[in-house]
């Protein structure tokens, strides 16, 4: 099996009843890569999906798989295979009938495609559950029929669509470390779509984060978490506290900005001009309690701390606004600030990044 | 505690309404007198229903049964066969094809369709009867066993496209589309797919439809023609201003205990496809 690059050139997709679920998407997508499309629900990464597969046609542009205009395509004719994310394993047929399904329609021979599902299944760790009915597997277990009747037809290319959802959260993490294993030894590119920022996270090359039918920003996890170019992928990916104010002045790559909660200073990574409405983003973990000598400082109460085991979850509220803050500390049992106190990060700790919208809710943790 | 004894009472009430007549003309089947009566008994007999094998000679020497043409009878019987033999089918192909358009093509017209395919089923027998009479004998088609499987086929399939739209409904569409995407042509995923998941639907609907093409009458009746079939037979004969014989009775009571033999049958089946 060799994994294909897949680029989409202005593709775009408007249903008929006028909804545009995928505004004009420039994307390309590495041969052999784990790549990610992480965005809430609604947001049009399925969409994508289903016309990279041919289930949709792109209202504009093309979608290229190994240099190869797919235009036209029907989905049995795509170097593609689907994991839907209710599975669709076909109910009234045996584990190793599911498997070989793809082999028949190429109309490979009953013992070739029998020999080579149960190649698959050993491929999964099923090699003894093939003559059950997919009703008769546990959920994991159905989950890695999916994955190895998906890899039967050797697909340059595997699309996942939130196949984990349905999992319990032990399994769902066991699942993330084989499905990364089953990529890395097919060398199969993966197009993941998942709206579980901590599975994009674990498991990508690379992520594309989307909202409202555009793409944000793509990048690996780390410059995805750690640099967002959009107040949405901020807020989207990981938790954040966000301070709406104006730039007042440049020096170099770091800002100073007017919030309601005192003047700030942090980098400015998309180049923003003096007087722009912008956003602060500081992350919980760059939060510090001991503020030494700190130059961004804000007055804050403790309300409540949260246990998380390694660390612990401070909500804090700003005494000038009001606004709720989120800070993480590691948990050494040192003793926590009483009533009002002071938070401070670093300058290059926090960014800013012109207005927009921010997700509701961040991504869903699973961890 | 009174409205549990009236609902109880209400129950046996009408289960008496629906049952006795049933068990009336099974008694009177067995009564050796004609037109049948159970006040007025004569004597157990079997002969309204040995009436279909007893020798030609028994059957002259009866008072009642020599005026009966056994033999037109019997030919009415095939013609019913003959005509259910295409009806189901017939219909059984054509309520395929509306179900899974109606359930698997998505489009506006869609909701007019369904009643432009469900309306035979509630227009009146007598309209589609006529019709097709009138419309195959411009044709120059004259009413007979064809006329009659032309009208019958407008309404019954009606019934297999109902049932199997209930079946494809529960059926996930990803199931068809993962059988698309793993390389099968539509035709493959519609017989390996589709099909087998309608295989039960499709035998509920082809005993709904042969029933309904027995039993129908009054389209029967206006598309037939100088034809004859079962039903109409029947009507035929039960229609003596004399009163009918008591094979009409006989005739009955086999087909009742046809349809409990019928009923259980399916109820042990389907015991034995979901076990506790």
């Amino acid at each position: 099996m060799q994994g294909n690059d897949v680029a989409l050139d202005g593709v775009s997709v408007t249903y008929s009843n006028g909804f545009t679920a995928v505004h004009p998407t420039d994307l390309t997508i590495r041969p052999g890569e784990f790549f990610s499309i992480l965005g809430p629900s609604g947001c049009g990464k399925t969409t994508i999906l289903r016309a990279v597969s041919g289930f949709v046609q792109p209202s504009a542009g093309r979608i290229l798989i190994g240099g190869d205009d797919q235009a036209g395509k029907a989905p049995n004719a795509r170097p593609t295979a689907l994991i839907f994310q209710n599975l669709a394993l076909f109910p009234l047929m045996s584990v190793r009938e599911n498997v070989a399904f793809g082999l028949e329609a190429r109309r490979m021979s009953k013992r070739a495609r029998l020999a080579k599902a149960e190649e698959l299944l050993d491929l999964v760790a099923l090699a003894d559950q093939g003559s059950k009915k997919p009703g008769e597997l546990s959920g994991g277990q159905r989950q890695r029929v999916a994955i190895a009747r998906a890899l039967a037809v050797e697909p340059s290319v595997l699309l996942l669509d939130e196949p984990l959802s349905a999992l319990d959260l032990k399994l769902r993490q066991h699942m993330r470390t084989e499905l990364r294993g089953i990529q890395k030894k097919t060398g199969v590119t993966f197009i993941y779509i998942t709206h579980d920022q901590s599975e994009a996270l674990t498991m990508s090359d690379r992520i594309a984060v989307m909202n409202a039918g555009r793409i944000e920003q793509v990048g690996t996890g780390d410059e995805v978490y750690s640099q967002p170019l959009t107040a949405f992928a901020a807020t989207f990916v990981g938790e954040v506290n966000a301070l709406p104010g104006t730039i007042t002045s440049r020096e170099g790559g770091l800002v100073r900005m007017d919030t309601a909660l005192g003047q700030m200073i942090a980098r400015n990574p998309t180049d923003m001009a003096e007087g722009s409405k912008a956003m602060l983003f500081v992350r919980p973990e760059h939060l510090r309690i001991d503020t030494g000598n700190l130059v961004n400082r804000i007055e804050a109460t403790l309300e409540r701390r949260d246990l998380e085991g390694a660390f612990l979850t401070l909500h804090l509220r700003a005494t000038a606004t009001g606004q709720p803050l989120a800070a993480h500390m590691v948990n050494t049992g040192a003793p926590l600030p009483q009533g009002t106190t002071s938070v401070g990060f670093l300058p290059e700790a926090a960014l800013v990044l012109p207005e927009g919208p921010v997700a509701k809710t961040g991504g869903e943790h699973a961890a | 505690m009174t409205s549990k004894r009236l609902l109880s009472a209400y129950t046996w009430l009408f289960l008496a309404f629906m049952f006795a007549p049933l068990l009336l003309m099974i008694v009177t089947s067995f009564n050796d007198t004609s037109p049948p009566s159970v006040t007025d008994w004569q004597g157990f007999t079997t002969k309204w229903y040995r009436f279909f094998w007893m020798p030609v000679e028994d059957l002259r020497a009866d008072p009642v049964l020599r005026i009966l043409d056994r033999d037109r009878f019997a030919q009415c019987f095939g013609n019913s066969l003959t005509v259910a033999g295409v009806v189901v089918p017939l219909s059984l192909l054509l309520g395929l094809a509306g179900a899974v358009m109606l359930t698997r093509w998505q489009s506006r017209f869609n909701s007019v369709l369904w009643w432009v395919l469900l309306s035979p089923m509630l227009a009146p027998g007598i309209v589609l009867g006529l019709s097709a009479l009138v419309f195959w004998g411009r044709v120059g088609v004259n009413g007979g066993l064809f006329t009659i499987m032309m009208a019958q086929v407008t309404f019954i399939a009606g019934y297999p496209m109902l049932i199997l739209m209930a079946r494809l409904q529960r059926q996930p569409v990803e199931l068809e589309e993962a059988a698309l995407d793993l390389g099968a042509s539509p035709w493959r995923t519609f017989r390996r797919i589709t099909l087998p998941f309608l295989a039960p639907a499709l035998f509920s609907a082809a005993v709904i439809a042969f029933l309904a093409s027995m039993e129908n009458y009054n389209t029967t009746m206006f598309a037939k023609g100088g034809a004859c079939t079962f039903a109409t037979e029947i009507g035929a004969m039960a229609r003596n201003p004399n009163g009918h014989p008591p094979v009409i009775n006989a005739v009955g009571t086999i087909i009742i205990l046809l349809t409990v033999a019928f009923a259980v049958g399916h109820a042990l089946l389907q015991r034995k496809e979901r076990p506790a």
